[in-house]
C-alpha cells in the first residue's frame, strides 16, 4: 500500500466535522501516517475512526478523542481531556502529556498508555485492554472496572479500584486509598515479568527507567465482597449504594 | 365444613391504614435480609395522583366535525429528529418499542418485538447491553441506547442504527443505575456485558465519562460525529426535574427528547425507588412541553413520552399534550403473555399468581419473556409472540385513530390539549385544560 | 416560586476561567488575555459573560461599581433615573470622585475607610433594581449579558491592565437572560472578593437559609452566590483565602469548580467527585486555570503543560 506523502492538517482553519472527515478519506485511501497541526485542545477529534492507521497530534486535544475507535492508532503529544478514548474496542492510544477525568471510560479492548498524570476516575468501568498510567492517577481510578488490565507506575489518589468485577490493577507508587472492596493480592513472578514487558514494550526508555521495577508493584483487585447482595456485608453495602 | 360461611362470633378485623399487610410484609423482609426489596415491574402502589385518567377527549358536535371512522384518512405517519439529522428516523406509526435489555428480556421476548415493530413499520430500542442476537437479526429500525453502563456497546452497532438514545435516566427509578440480579447473568448475558457469571449486577448511575450539560454538549456532538451526523440524537430522561431537564436537554443539542414518568417499567430495581422517584407520566408530559415552549425548541425538538402507557387512549392524551410519539415496554411484555394465566403453578411457585405478578427480577417468568433460563423461554414461541405484539400495536394505533378522527382530525399530530376536557381540579391544573362542567382551566 | 427563581435553580452550562501574573509589576495585556479566555470558551455564542480584574492598588479609595437596572427588568427611563439618583449621591459624598456612567453602569472612587454593608444598602435603597457590582480597592467587577464580544464593546475589558482576574461564561438554558444570575458574584460585605463557580451546590437552601436566619441577605436565587457570601464571611472574619476554600470543601455539597479573588490572591477548590473540569497551566511567569484547554491555549502561547486540578484540591497563588 502507497503511503499517501502526508502533508499535515491544520485543525486551525477546519471545523471538527472537516478535520475528522479528511482523517477518515485518507485512512480509508490507504495513508497510514496523518499527522494533524494546532488541534488546540478541541473536541471530538478522531471520534470513530475504524480503519488501521497512525494518527499524530501535534498538540492537545480536548474531550473524547480516540472515542468509539476500532482499530487505529493515536498519538498526542501534548495533553488530553475527559474520556480519552472511550467505549475503544480496539486500537493504540499514546499520550505524551496527562489526560483528564474517566481516560479509557468504558474501553473493551486495545491500549491507553499516558505518560503523565490521569486525573479522576481513571479506567472508569472498563471492559477490557490495557491501560498504563506512567505518572500517577486520580479519584476513584479503576471504578466498577469489569476486564481488563490497568497500571499506574507512580501513585493513586482516594478510592482506587473501587467496586470492581474483575479488571486487575498494579500499583508502582503509593496508594491513596483503597476503594470500596478492594484488596491487594501477592504478586506472582509470571506478573512482575509481564509488568516489565508491558513498561518496556509500551514507555520510552527513559521514562521506563523512572518507573519500578515489575516486582514492586502492588496487585490490586476486587475482594468480591460486592458481586452478590448479602446482609452479612452491611458495611461494605452502605459504604456501596 | 364451609368455612366461607358468615361466622357471627368471628372479630370484627380492623386493619390499620398506616401499618397496611404490605408494609408489615416489608418490614420482616428487610428483617429477615438486612436490604432494601428488589423487584419488577414499576409502581404498584394505587393511583391517588393525576393520570391519564383524569382527562376525557371532547368529540365533535356542533361545533366540529368528525371524519368518517372507516373511510376517511387519518394519518399516522411519524417523523423524529428532522432538527439536525441528516436522516430523521420515519415511522408508520407513533408507538414505539422502548429498550428493555436483553438480559432482563430473553432472547425470544426480544427476538418478538423486534419482529412485530419491524413488520408494523416501528423502532425497537436496544436497552442496556448493546444490540442483542435478536435484534440484529430481525429488527429494521433499531434505537440505539447508550448508557451509564455502556455494556456491549460497539460503534458498529451504533453506526448502524435508526437513531441515537443517550440515556440519562429511566422512569422507574430515575437517578440510579440498573439491576440484573444473579439469576439472569448467564454464560451468555455475562458475555455479552463483560461481566462475571452470576454475579448481581449494578449498573452505574451516571455516565463514566460526562457528568453534567456541559459534558452532555460535547457528548452528543461526539455521537454525531460517530455517526457523520446521519441520524438522530435522542436524551432519555427519567422524569423528575422535568421542566430544568428537558431545557437543558434540547439545548445541549438533542433531537429528541424523551421523558419516561414515573409509572414506567423495570426488570429489576428497589422498589422505594419505583415508588418514591420521579414525577407520573402526566404530569412529565406537561412540564416537558412547557420546557420546549419556554425555550421556543417545541416543535422543533420531538419529545416521546413513556411511562405506563397502557393503550391507545393513554397515547392519545399524550400526544394531545404534546407528545410526538409514544414508547411502551410493559404493555408490549403484557402483549407477550406476560401476567397470562399459563402454567398457573409456576406463578404459585413464586409466591404470586396471573395479573399480579411482577416477579421479573427472579428470572423464573412462568411465560418465558424476563427469564434466561432456556427452558422457560421455550414457552414464548417467537413467531406467535411477534404476532401478538403486532396486533397490540395494530390495535392502539387503531385507538388513536378512533380518538382523532372523532375530534375532526386528519392526523393523530393534530390532536391537542383543547381536544380534552379535565375530570378533576387537579388535572386541570396540571394540563392546563378545562374542568368539565365550567369551562374553567383552573391554577393557570 | 416564581418563574425567575425556578429558571435560575437550572443547571447551568458554565464556563469559568482565572489568570494569575506571577512577576512583579502590572499586566498590561490582562484583559486583553481574559477576552481571549472567554472567547474560547464560550461556544456557540454564551449568553453572559463576565469577569472580576484586580488592577492596580487603589490604597487610598474604594473603586464602587454599581448597575443602575437590568434591561430586562426596568424601562430605559427608569434606569436613566436610576443612574441619576446614584451619580447625584455620589458626588453628594464628600469622601468622592471620579463619578463617571457608561450605558446602565455607575463607577466612582471613594477614599478612606467606608462601612460597606452600610454603603450597599444606601446605594441600592436609592431606586428599584439597583444593585452595587462591586467595592474594592483594586477589583471592578463587569458583567453582561450577551457575548464576549459585547462585554469587551460595553465596558473595554482589553484595555484593563492588572495583575489577575477570573471570568465566566454562561450558555443558558432560560429564555430571559437575567444579569443579576450572571457572575462572576461579588463577596457582598468584604472588598476585593469575587468568584466565579461552575457546578451546582445541592444544600445551598439549606445554607441560605441559615444566612438569611441571621440577616445576611441573598439578592439572586442562584446558588452559586452562596460561595460569595460565605467567602466573604470568613475573609471579614480574619480567614486567609486558602482557609476561605478549605471551608467550602467542608461546608459546601455538591459540584463545584469554584475560582475566587482577593486584591492580591487567586485561588481555586475543586469538589471531592471531580464532577467539574478545571484544568491549570502554571510557568515562572504565570498561572492560568480554565474548565477547558481550549480556553488557555487559544488565549497564551507557548509550550507549557496543562493538567486537569485533583479532586478535593485546594491552590492559591499570592503576590
Amino acid at each position: 500500500m502507497v503511503e499517501i506523502a502526508a502533508t499535515a492538517i491544520d485543525a486551525a482553519t477546519l471545523s471538527t466535522r472537516e478535520v475528522n472527515a479528511l482523517m477518515r478519506a485518507r485512512l480509508e485511501s490507504g495513508s497510514t501516517e496523518i499527522c494533524v497541526e494546532n488541534p488546540n485542545a478541541r473536541h471530538n477529534l478522531a471520534v470513530a475512526l475504524l480503519r488501521p492507521g497512525r494518527v499524530r497530534f501535534l498538540g492537545s486535544v480536548g474531550y473524547y478523542c480516540g472515542g468509539l475507535m476500532d482499530g487505529a492508532e493515536i498519538h498526542v503529544e501534548g495533553s488530553a481531556g475527559w474520556g480519552l478514548a472511550e467505549s475503544m474496542s480496539q486500537g493504540h492510544v499514546v499520550v505524551h502529556g496527562g489526560a483528564g477525568n474517566g481516560a479509557a471510560a468504558a474501553i473493551r479492548g486495545g491500549t491507553v498508555v499516558i505518560h503523565g498524570d490521569a486525573a479522576a476516575r481513571l479506567g472508569v468501568s472498563m471492559k477490557g485492554g490495557l491501560v498504563l498510567v506512567a505518572g500517577d492517577c486520580g479519584y476513584m481510578a479503576g471504578f466498577m472496572g469489569q476486564k481488563g488490565t490497568l497500571v499506574v507506575c507512580g501513585n493513586t489518589g482516594q478510592a482506587f479500584a473501587d467496586s470492581m468485577y474483575a479488571t486487575t490493577c498494579y500499583v508502582g507508587g503509593s496508594i491513596g486509598a483503597l476503594g470500596t472492596d478492594a484488596v491487594i493480592e501477592p504478586l506472582s513472578a509470571e506478573e512482575a515479568a509481564t509488568l516489565d514487558g508491558l513498561l518496556a514494550e509500551h514507555l520510552p526508555a527513559e521514562l521506563r527507567a523512572q518507573k519500578p521495577a515489575g516486582r514492586d508493584f502492588k496487585k490490586v483487585v476486587a475482594g468480591r465482597k460486592l458481586w452478590n447482595f448479602d446482609k452479612h456485608n452491611w458495611k461494605a453495602w452502605q459504604d456501596a449504594l | 365444613m364451609d368455612d366461607t360461611a358468615v361466622d357471627s362470633t368471628r372479630p370484627l378485623l380492623q386493619s390499620s391504614g398506616t401499618y397496611t399487610a404490605e408494609v408489615m410484609r416489608g418490614i420482616h423482609t428487610k428483617a429477615e435480609t438486612g436490604i432494601y426489596e428488589i423487584r419488577g415491574y414499576g409502581t404498584l402502589r394505587q393511583r391517588r395522583w393525576a393520570t391519564f385518567d383524569d382527562l376525557t377527549f371532547l368529540p365533535c358536535g356542533l361545533t366540529r366535525i368528525p371524519l368518517e371512522g372507516y373511510r376517511e384518512k387519518c394519518s399516522t405517519k411519524t417523523v423524529l429528529g428532522g432538527r439536525f439529522a441528516k436522516r430523521p428516523l420515519e415511522l408508520e406509526i407513533p408507538i414505539m418499542i422502548t429498550g428493555m435489555s436483553w438480559g432482563a428480556l430473553s432472547y425470544n421476548a426480544k427476538a418478538a418485538l423486534a419482529k412485530a415493530a419491524a413488520k408494523v413499520g416501528t423502532s425497537n430500542t436496544t436497552g442496556d447491553g448493546g444490540l442483542s442476537p435478536a435484534e440484529r437479526e430481525f429488527a429494521k429500525d433499531y434505537v440505539y441506547e447508550v448508557l451509564p453502563s455502556r455494556y456491549g456497546i460497539d460503534v458498529h452497532d451504533l453506526r448502524g442504527a435508526s437513531a441515537i438514545e443517550l440515556t440519562i435516566g429511566q422512569g422507574a427509578k430515575p437517578g440510579t443505575g440498573g439491576l440484573l440480579l444473579g439469576s439472569k447473568i448467564s454464560e451468555t448475558i455475562a458475555h455479552q456485558r463483560d461481566l462475571p457469571v452470576g454475579v448481581d449486577q449494578r449498573s452505574p448511575a451516571r455516565h463514566p465519562d460526562m457528568l453534567g450539560p456541559d459534558d452532555m454538549v460535547i457528548k452528543i456532538e461526539e455521537l454525531r460525529e460517530a455517526t457523520d451526523g446521519q441520524v438522530p440524537i435522542f436524551v432519555k430522561l427519567g422524569a423528575s426535574r422535568t421542566f430544568d431537564d428537558v431545557k437543558l436537554a434540547a439545548k445541549a443539542g438533542a433531537d429528541v427528547v424523551v421523558v419516561d414518568g414515573m409509572e414506567g417499567g423495570t426488570g429489576a430495581s428497589p422498589a422505594i425507588l419505583q415508588e418514591h422517584t420521579g414525577i407520573p407520566t402526566l404530569a412529565a408530559v406537561c412540564e416537558a412541553r412547557a420546557a420546549l415552549e419556554d425555550c421556543g425548541l417545541y416543535g422543533e425538538v420531538q419529545l416521546i413520552i413513556a411511562g405506563g402507557i397502557r393503550d391507545g387512549v393513554d397515547a392519545a392524551k399524550a400526544m394531545a399534550l404534546g407528545a410526538d410519539a409514544v414508547y411502551i415496554g410493559t404493555a408490549a411484555l403484557i402483549s407477550l403473555n406476560c401476567n397470562k394465566p399459563l402454567y398457573v403453578e409456576d406463578y404459585k411457585a413464586l409466591g404470586t399468581e396471573p395479573y399480579h405478578c411482577h416477579h421479573c427480577h427472579t428470572g423464573r417468568c412462568p411465560v418465558g419473556i424476563t427469564t434466561q433460563d432456556p427452558e422457560l423461554m421455550k414457552r414464548l414461541d417467537i413467531e406467535q409472540g411477534a404476532e401478538r405484539a403486532l396486533n397490540l400495536l395494530r390495535a392502539m394505533t387503531l385507538e388513536i385513530q378512533m380518538l382523532a378522527r372523532a375530534c375532526g382530525k386528519s392526523d393523530v399530530h393534530h390532536l391537542e390539549p383543547e381536544d380534552m376536557a379535565a375530570l378533576t381540579m387537579e388535572a386541570s391544573i396540571i394540563c392546563g385544560v378545562p374542568l368539565a362542567g365550567t369551562r374553567k382551566v383552573f391554577g393557570r | 416560586m416564581d418563574t425567575r427563581s425556578i429558571l435560575a435553580g437550572l443547571r447551568r452550562m458554565c464556563g469559568i476561567l482565572g489568570y494569575f501574573r506571577k512577576t512583579p509589576g502590572s499586566d498590561d495585556q490582562l484583559g486583553a488575555t481574559m477576552l481571549s479566555m472567554l472567547e474560547a470558551l464560550g461556544r456557540r455564542g454564551p449568553d453572559s459573560a463576565g469577569v472580576a480584574l484586580v488592577g492596580p492598588v487603589h490604597r487610598a479609595s474604594y473603586i464602587v461599581r454599581i448597575q443602575a437596572g437590568d434591561e430586562l427588568d426596568l424601562s430605559q427611563q427608569a434606569i436613566a433615573e436610576n443612574r441619576e439618583a446614584i451619580e447625584t449621591f455620589a458626588r453628594g459624598l464628600d469622601n468622592s470622585s471620579n463619578v463617571s456612567s457608561s450605558g446602565v453602569y455607575v463607577r466612582f472612587l471613594l477614599a478612606g475607610d467606608i462601612d460597606l454593608p452600610a454603603l450597599t444598602s444606601r446605594i441600592e435603597s436609592l431606586g428599584e433594581g439597583i444593585r452595587v457590582l462591586s467595592v474594592g480597592h483594586a477589583m471592578e467587577l463587569s458583567k453582561e449579558v450577551g457575548s464576549p464580544r459585547l462585554l469587551e464593546g460595553k465596558h473595554h475589558i482589553s484595555a484593563f491592565a492588572g495583575t489577575h482576574g477570573i471570568g465566566h461564561t454562561r450558555l443558558c438554558t432560560e429564555s430571559i437572560v437575567d444579569l443579576s444570575h450572571s457572575q462572576p458574584f461579588w463577596g457582598r460585605g468584604a472588598a476585593d472578593v469575587a468568584i466565579v463557580h461552575n457546578g451546582h451546590i445541592t444544600n445551598y437552601h439549606q445554607l441560605r437559609r441559615k444566612y438569611e436566619q441571621r440577616g445576611v441577605g441573598f439578592v439572586t436565587e442562584n446558588d452559586s452566590e452562596v460561595l460569595a457570601v460565605y467567602l466573604a464571611e470568613a475573609l471579614n472574619r480574619g480567614a486567609t483565602l486558602r482557609q476561605g476554600l478549605d471551608g467550602v470543601l467542608r461546608d459546601m455539597d455538591g459540584a463545584f469548580s469554584c475560582l475566587a479573588v482577593t486584591a492580591t490572591e487567586m485561588g481555586f477548590v475543586k469538589d471531592p467527585y471531580a464532577f467539574k473540569p478545571l484544568v491549570v497551566a502554571e510557568t515562572d511567569d504565570f498561572v492560568a486555570v480554565a474548565t477547558e484547554e481550549i480556553a488557555i491555549r487559544s488565549a497564551i502561547p507557548g509550550d507549557y503543560k496543562v493538567s486537569e486540578a485533583q479532586v478535593e484540591e485546594v491552590r492559591v497563588w499570592s503576590r
